[in-house]
């Protein structure tokens, strides 16, 4: 099976129309961080103009929220740290940031770093290095990253560290591949990869995968397909992508897909969702499918655009192929 | 959305569902505007309290109304309230979560909720310096602990529980020895060896009672070393247990039980002569011995081994052949 990215377009447009379901309206408190999934792996197959550029750029704007300077996931959410990048990696990808109070939205994310460097997600104080990441992340894109104690980030982070060379949502947490993610993508922005056990590290990764050719998260867990952008994202900031098998992980994204109404699911045969088709699509660029465009595993953006805003780490993709074998 | 199977529907079922919905949307849509707008009205009444219930009940992952509920209860309720009736407020707030997390065991704003519950609860009911001073505090977080490991019984790997299990340990008002951890990591580990969440809390507990000087090291090693040797032949193919050994094992650990675990690897391997994780073991042992122990070892012998085992497991375990040919092309290097 290959990738039909037509019908994947068109799932995704598609998707700002389903008002007459229930799922879609209980699904606001993350309409934002949808918006950008959508966005993203449109320009991951090269159709970044499916989504109309002024109706998304209007709807990011009508979820600021003035009281706090952040942004929330829906018009009248609550700014938080997830849905406040999500905006921010919109408006980059959309050439809008002209739109934003940059000064108020540094001050609200800079705000929301603990004295232990960990990040909150909002005032509340729920923290994560998902959070942590999220605000390195959001500072280096606006160009403020001297803005943040990093030292104190970077500390936070090796507490997080395990003995299988994972990292955990906060010290004494197990290790996720999701927080390996964010971990070793902060610690890309930070320009402290030192911090990481290299070969310990793509060892615990290379064993996510599993006889389907799908990644799991953690040791005898399901597989998933998000867990093909967790993975190799961390793996090509490594420059390891070489110690998976990528036909047979390619082969399971690909499996995943919905043939009929387009999309990715967790799994093959299962219910699909931007989420994980945006994920789906991710890493398969990683893997160099044939005619998607190159994404940068530090960002999860655009990496053509990261380049040319000069934020470009040392990643390697796998190359990009010109046919489907 | 996860572990959800695709029906294909018809059209006319399409159209059947969203007739059905039509009635919960429109009374879901309308009960968000109405808590909203409360919100926005800064209305901190137990009436705006109730309906943020109702709402959660629906959705327990809208961030926002936990928020206004945390502040209905911080700028409406609590200041009117005497510390009684505010640790009333609080166990309710418990009470509800615990249903919502039951249904909805992976929501991080249910957990986080209940944190800032225990956070919040206040002193009493004794005077301060008296016996019962923070007697509600000590039942909230005891009867915590207990309603999270019991969360721990159904999904023993969600790691939302491990996580706030831990959080509980180190922060409850009368902390429990921290020994006791021992017992329930053993717990869960022989209920099921595979169960990688229980060993990994068991490594940070035995580094931390190890650092301060509660045991001692050597010979609780040498318990552990016998606990993961019945693993391993329990299931030789669960990768927990082999994790575990090489944490075990360390860095710095001596040559003579370095040399001893090895044999017990390979005896095992004689029985097992396709395990892909004795294989993988043996290859990081030796690689040790040949980077620690240069002097007291063959290296010739040791690198031929190695260089076999590789290329075994490059046959066994054919999705991470790059890895095994990389450590083989850097077996010369040591």
């Amino acid at each position: 099976m290959a990738l039909d990215i037509p019908l994947h377009v068109q799932y995704i447009q598609n998707l700002g129309q389903s008002h007459d379901e229930l799922a879609y309206h209980l699904t606001a408190h993350l309409r934002l961080n949808a918006v950008y999934w959508g966005l993203a792996a449109l320009c991951t197959m090269g159709h970044k103009e499916a989504l109309d550029r002024e109706e998304m750029i209007q709807f990011v704007m009508s979820c600021w929220d003035e009281e706090a300077g952040g942004f929330g996931a829906h018009p009248d959410h609550d700014a938080h740290l997830l849905s406040t990048l999500s905006a921010i990696q919109i408006l980059i990808m959309q050439d809008a940031l002209d739109k934003l109070d940059i000064p108020r939205v540094v001050s609200f994310i800079v705000s929301l770093q603990q004295p232990s460097g960990v990040f909150a997600g909002d005032t509340f104080g729920e923290i994560d290095t998902r959070f942590l990441a999220c605000g390195s992340m959001a500072l280096s894109l606006l160009g403020h990253l001297d803005k943040m104690n990093k030292e104190k980030a970077v500390e936070y982070i090796q507490r997080c560290k395990n003995f299988d060379g994972g990292f955990g949502s906060c010290v004494g947490a197990e290790s996720h591949s999701a927080q390996v993610f964010v971990c070793v993508a902060a610690l890309a922005i930070l320009d402290r990869l030192d911090v990481v056990d290299t070969d310990t590290l793509s060892w615990w990764l290379s064993e996510r995968q599993q006889p389907s050719g799908g990644l799991n998260g953690r040791p005898q867990k399901l597989e998933d397909v998000c867990y093909s952008f967790w993975v190799l994202s961390a793996l090509s900031i490594l420059n390891k992508l070489d110690y998976i098998d990528s036909d047979k992980l390619t082969a399971f994204i690909l499996s995943a897909q919905d043939p009929e109404g387009g999309g990715i699911a967790d799994r093959p045969g299962n219910m699909v969702d931007v989420f994980h088709t945006h994920f789906g699509v991710a890493g398969l660029s990683l893997l160099g499918y044939p005619n998607l465009q190159d994404l940068d595993p530090v960002y999860c953006m655009p990496a053509d655009l990261i380049t040319r805003m000069g934020l470009r780490k040392g990643w390697k993709a796998l190359p990009r192929r010109t046919t489907t074998i | 959305m996860h572990g959800i199977k695709r029906t294909r529907l018809t059209q006319e079922d399409i159209q059947a569902k969203k007739q059905r919905e039509q009635t919960k949307i429109t009374e879901y849509l309308a009960l968000t505007e109405q808590v909203l707008s409360r919100k926005k009205h800064k209305d901190w009444s137990e009436d705006a309290l109730g309906l943020t219930s109702k709402l959660l009940q629906v959705n327990p992952e809208f961030y926002t109304v936990w928020n206004y509920r945390r502040n209905i209860l911080l700028q409406g309720l609590f200041p009117r309230g005497t510390p009684e009736q505010n640790n009333q407020l609080l166990v309710v707030e418990l009470t509800m979560t615990m249903g919502a997390l039951k249904s909805h065991p992976k929501v991080y704003w249910i957990w986080n909720h209940r944190r800032w519950c225990l956070e919040n609860i206040p002193n009493g009911p004794g005077e301060a310096q008296e016996d019962g001073a923070d007697g509600w505090k000590k039942s909230a977080w005891d009867k915590d602990l207990f309603v999270v490991e019991q969360m721990l019984d159904v999904d023993s790997r969600n790691f939302h529980a491990w996580n706030y299990r831990r959080y509980i340990l180190s922060n409850m008002p009368k902390p429990r020895p921290e020994k006791t951890e021992l017992t329930y990591t053993k717990q869960k580990i022989l209920s099921n060896f595979s169960n990688f969440s229980a060993w990994h809390q068991r490594s940070k507990v035995l580094s931390s009672l190890w650092a301060s000087g509660k045991l001692g090291e050597s010979k609780s090693k040498e318990n552990e070393f016998k606990l993961i040797r019945d693993a391993m032949y329990t299931d030789p193919h669960d990768q927990s247990v082999w994790m575990y050994h090489r944490w075990l094992v360390g860095n710095d650990i001596s040559q003579e039980v370095l040399e001893r675990e090895i044999e017990t690897i390979q005896e095992l391997l004689a029985e097992q002569p396709d395990s892909k994780w004795c294989l993988e073991s043996l290859v990081h042992y030796k690689r040790m011995q040949l980077k620690n122990h240069k002097e007291k070892v063959d290296t010739q012998v040791l690198t031929g081994e190695c260089q076999r085992f590789l290329a075994h497991l490059g046959e066994l375990d054919p999705m991470r052949s790059r890895r095994y040919e990389k450590i083989a092309s850097q077996l010369n290097t040591i």
